[in-house]
């Protein structure tokens, strides 16, 4: 049963990834682009919100794009980026911050030493953040450009660094972040 | 309207926030004080059921909060301490709408009772502003605008001033002094309550003082600075 | 805080009721896939283009939607026409192009309320199955909207904080703060709504 609180914590937390979305990109030393912040954004979420309410979240923040707000990183939005070759790795998001939710609702116990729950955290975000939005993202490039599933593979292959960077700082904030608001448990 | 504490109780598996509190409150101007954590939010905010007793019970007009809640609301309006954190729509008019949706005004009623009850704050020029451009003052204002405009028979402030500067907290200061309803507030700022009705000092989660402002806040002031 | 990209205008594409922009975009992206003839795809692109000239945007404004993709064409592009050969790339290229040129004349052209009230009509049958909560999700709309700007003024005091102690941009030093901000904010704009709500 969504509660006030839980329909309050869906919308701040789009915005929270609007926010990150907007913050200029951050240049990391031996990464050839210079990484966004909306996929950790969406990790956090679905870290910290679980699983439905992380999703809606994400398509909170999709459905803010599609209407034409400018809140995908670079100022952009609309349609376009639904109808072009990354299309698949926003929906992948949705599915990510899904993933995210649920397995940090399944592994991350209160009475877990500190390394155990920034571990669950990590691989949480791993499957969701990095293996949820490939998943969608990588077959939809394939498919738009024509390039063949391996080689699309191979072309994201350079952003896995700077995402498990994000992993990193993901799981170090939500560990931080719970044990003194813990709401992860909370329904839905 | 009439108040009434029961032997009230609220307790968390913590701590107990209020530990039974009897209390007949029918005042105009209402002050409650007190240390922090001493339950002054808790009692505030049994008024209109953000609140329930763990034990015992509150009543407002008759109406126990346990079970009528949406009644007690329409009657009871709200104040917080964040001015920011109650203006929930991105635009002052629609934010203000949303309190009257369940009044089902026509359009034309909805839009005149939101003017007037902004200019009677002196903020009726805020009307199409964006909520985050509004000053702290000025957010807080808007928000006793948009309760107002339910047309409440009493209102609930929660430390209104303490996130406020002199100037915006004098204006506010000036609106409650002035409110036509009856008004129940909790403030850390002494000199808010000095021409109240009646002041409760609360310490502990029990009522330590309850007189008219002058022996209420010297005892504060004894017992408690 | 954040402007819409709609330009406004009264030329037809803009009269265009949303709902059928909307369902011309999604058969013009299945029809495009279908097509593999390259000037078909030429012409394609070039109706796109009039479509996105048409709306009236500044060059500035349609460089800053175009810009990323850009780059990811020129990737394509590459990719392509070392495996595929020019044909195939040319094929692709404009395919892309076009599709994302209607795309971006729809949002050009359309206004964020219509486009939220086709969803609302889409979403009316999940409504009645008691699925969706329409006023739940306009209030959560709206409240992002609100707090978008709230919180990216928080992120700046914190930035600004960090900077006057001469700490670089440390990301966790940054968010930890932040989302704890937004989990409060978010207890407290929850209690009024409630203490005001129906």
């Amino acid at each position: 049963m969504m509660k006030t609180q839980d329909t309050v914590l869906i919308a701040l937390f789009a915005a929270l990834i609007v926010v990150l979305s907007l913050v200029p990109p951050i240049p990391l030393p031996a990464i050839p682009v210079p990484v966004t912040l909306q996929s950790l954004g969406v990790m956090l979420t679905g870290a910290m919100l679980g699983p439905t309410r992380g999703l809606f979240a994400c398509l909170l923040y999709l459905l803010l794009a599609a209407i034409g707000l400018p809140v995908l990183p670079g100022g952009r939005g609309g349609l376009g980026v639904f109808f072009g070759p990354t299309g698949g790795f926003l929906l992948g998001m949705a599915l990510g911050a899904f993933m995210t939710g649920w397995l940090a609702r399944r592994w991350v116990s209160v009475s877990g030493s500190n390394l155990r729950t920034v571990l669950a955290y990590g691989v949480a975000c791993i499957v969701g953040g990095i293996g949820a939005v490939y998943l969608i993202g990588v077959p939809w490039l394939a498919s738009v450009t024509q390039m063949g599933l391996g080689k699309a593979a191979l072309a994201v292959l350079v952003f896995i660094p700077g995402d498990l960077v994000k992993v990193a700082i993901a799981s170090w904030v939500a560990w931080r972040v719970e044990r003194v608001w813990p709401i992860l448990r909370e329904s839905p | 309207m009439l108040i009434e504490f029961d032997r009230t109780v609220v307790a968390t598996p913590q701590s107990q926030a209020l530990r039974g509190v009897s209390l007949t409150l029918d005042q105009r101007r209402i002050g409650v004080v007190g240390p922090n954590g001493a339950g002054k939010s808790t009692l505030a905010k049994l008024l209109n059921g953000l609140v329930l007793p763990t034990a015992g019970r509150v009543t407002v007009d008759g109406l126990d909060t346990r079970h009528d809640i949406k009644a007690i609301r329409r009657q009871v309006g709200f104040v917080f301490q964040n001015p920011e954190n109650q203006i929930v729509y991105p635009i002052v008019r629609e934010d203000m709408a949303f309190g009257l949706k369940a009044q089902r005004l026509s359009a034309d009623d909805a839009a005149q009772r939101i003017q007037s009850s902004l200019d009677s704050l002196g903020v009726g020029h805020l009307v199409d502003r964006a909520s985050h451009t509004l000053s702290g003052g000025e957010c807080q204002l808007v928000a006793l605008a948009s309760v107002l405009v339910m047309q409440p028979a009493l209102v609930v402030f929660d430390e209104p001033t303490t996130q406020l500067d002199l100037r915006n907290r004098n204006r506010v200061a000036r609106a409650i002094a002035g409110l036509a309803q009856q008004a129940v507030v909790v403030s850390h700022d002494l000199a808010l309550l000095q021409d109240f009705d009646r002041v409760l000092v609360v310490v502990d989660g029990q009522i330590a003082a309850d007189d008219s402002p002058g022996p209420a806040l010297r005892w504060y002031q004894e017992h408690c600075a | 805080m954040i402007e819409p990209l709609y330009i406004p205008g009264d030329r037809w594409l803009h009269r265009l009721p949303a709902g059928y922009k909307l369902a011309a975009l999604v058969i013009a992206g299945v029809g495009l896939f279908l097509v593999q003839n390259v000037w078909g795809l030429l012409a394609a692109f070039i109706v796109a283009g009039a479509l996105v000239w048409s709306t009236g945007v500044g060059a500035a404004a349609c460089w800053r939607q175009i810009r990323g993709l850009v780059w990811v064409l020129v990737a394509i592009g590459v990719f392509a026409v070392v495996f595929q050969g020019w044909l195939s790339a040319a094929i692709v290229l404009l395919r892309i192009a076009a599709l994302v040129g209607l795309a971006l004349a729809v949002t050009l052209s359309t206004r964020s309320s219509d486009l939220i009230a086709v969803c609302e009509r889409a979403l009316m049958p999940f409504e009645r199955l008691g699925w969706v909560n329409a006023g739940k999700v306009a209030l959560a709309l709206a409240l992002t909207l609100r707090f978008v700007p709230e919180i990216w003024r928080h992120y700046q005091e914190i930035r600004e904080a960090q900077a006057a102690r001469g700490l670089a941009r440390h990301p966790v030093a940054l968010l930890v703060p932040l989302v704890v901000r937004t989990l409060k904010r978010a207890q407290q704009v929850a209690q009024a709504i409630d203490a005001r709500g129906e």
